[in-house]
């Protein structure tokens, strides 16, 4: 194989794995400082009000879970791009 | 710490557990690639099958899906004709397991439909759309099965191969179209219901709400609901599945895996079912006006 060719496919795997790890990486940051806002405040609250533990956990689970929506859309185009494109 | 013995039932199950589980990992030892990537290369290839002519998308079906979600139908139904079998006022197992189930989903409905006379209807969906989603996850979590490996030739050509034992169950919530169907679905009960409680005038006034300027934003926002309802499940559901496998290579398949798919399977599926029918039930009561 021609040498500037391979050097353009290593070139691209790179770009993709920097890309991948990148995305993956920064788009954490977003759901980690969500839920643990909601964690905190859920734990506050069960420590105020312990009678209304089983509910705020409930709640607690939900609000993480909208919490993590964008992280997952990283996570899924960290997908995309490792394996689809 | 307690004296209590161990039954001898309980003995005999475990003893079958350890024998499957370790004769799957042998199974697995065998058939295991020498390199990760070589297992994930086609990981993110279906199987197709078309039935028509050119490459159009309404000619093609995804075989697994479709076998998948009959096969968690099945599920469902023999255990509700085992559960109502045994109907009684007393409830057994089985009957008090499906009505504390019940029990705690139209909780949740009743607290959030302000209007009475539609929290039946949004009950049913909800429970629908929750045991569904919940029984998929939990057979893609943790039971091993049959998976199907499709690679991609230069020429388009896919071929298939099947390996027993590999993976767990291919589940029909880690196709992007079975969730997209549910959330669209719940999007257009929603926006019947809005139509029909606030009538079409105050439904399409409800757009401009707090200022007619915003009418852009309240239409992204609308149409954003099914897109973040259904790539949550999605991404959950095969994340999680590739987390396993890539994780699985780092300790040759052997250990780990059961724990994984104790977080993956029963914990993160559970949770996901759950949320996704939460956010049904928001979704719906959120267009109900009182």
């Amino acid at each position: 194989m021609d040498f500037s060719v391979e050097l353009a496919n290593a070139i691209a795997i790179a770009g993709k794995a920097i890309g991948a790890g990148l995305a993956m990486g920064i788009g954490a940051i977003g759901p980690g400082i969500g839920e643990g806002n909601v964690g905190a405040h859920a734990m506050d609250a069960i420590a105020r009000q312990p009678e209304l533990t089983n509910v705020i956990t409930t709640r607690m689970i939900l609000a993480d879970a909208i919490a993590e929506t964008t992280g997952i859309y990283s996570l899924v185009i960290a997908f995309l791009i490792l394996f689809a494109l | 710490m307690s004296k209590k013995k161990m039954s001898t039932k309980a003995k005999v199950q475990l003893l079958v557990f350890l024998i499957v589980y370790v004769a799957i990992g042998l199974w697995n030892a065998k058939l295991m690639t020498a390199s990760p990537s070589e297992a994930l290369k086609n990981i993110a290839n279906r199987w197709i099958v078309q039935f028509g002519p050119g490459n159009a998308w309404y000619y093609q079906i995804n075989p697994m899906t479709v076998i998948m979600s009959f096969i968690v139908i099945l599920i469902i139904i023999a255990f509700a004709k085992s559960v109502h079998k045994e109907f009684s006022l007393i409830p057994g197992r089985k009957q008090a397991f499906a009505e504390s189930l019940m029990d705690f989903i139209y909780d949740i409905v009743e607290s959030s439909v302000p209007n009475e006379k539609y929290a039946r209807t949004v009950f049913k969906i909800a429970m629908t759309l929750f045991i569904y989603i919940a029984v998929s996850n939990l057979i893609g979590g943790f039971i091993p099965g049959i998976s199907a490996d499709v690679s991609i030739a230069e020429n388009g050509l896919r071929t298939v191969k099947f390996t027993i034992f590999n993976d767990t169950w291919f589940p029909p919530t880690g196709d992007l179209n079975t969730n997209l169907t549910y959330a669209v679905m719940v999007f257009i009960v929603s926006q019947y219901f809005g139509i029909k409680t606030k009538g079409i005038k105050g439904w399409l006034k409800s757009f401009l709400e707090p200022v007619a300027f915003m009418l852009p934003m309240n239409i992204v926002g609308e149409l954003a609901k099914p897109l973040s309802h259904a790539m949550r499940l999605f991404g959950n559901v095969t994340g999680g599945g590739i987390l396993v496998l890539v994780i699985s290579y780092l300790v040759k398949y052997m250990f780990l895996p059961p724990i994984l798919w104790g977080y993956f399977g029963i914990f993160s599926g559970l949770i996901q079912a759950f949320v996704f029918s939460t956010l049904a039930i928001a979704y719906m009561a959120s267009s109900i006006e009182a």
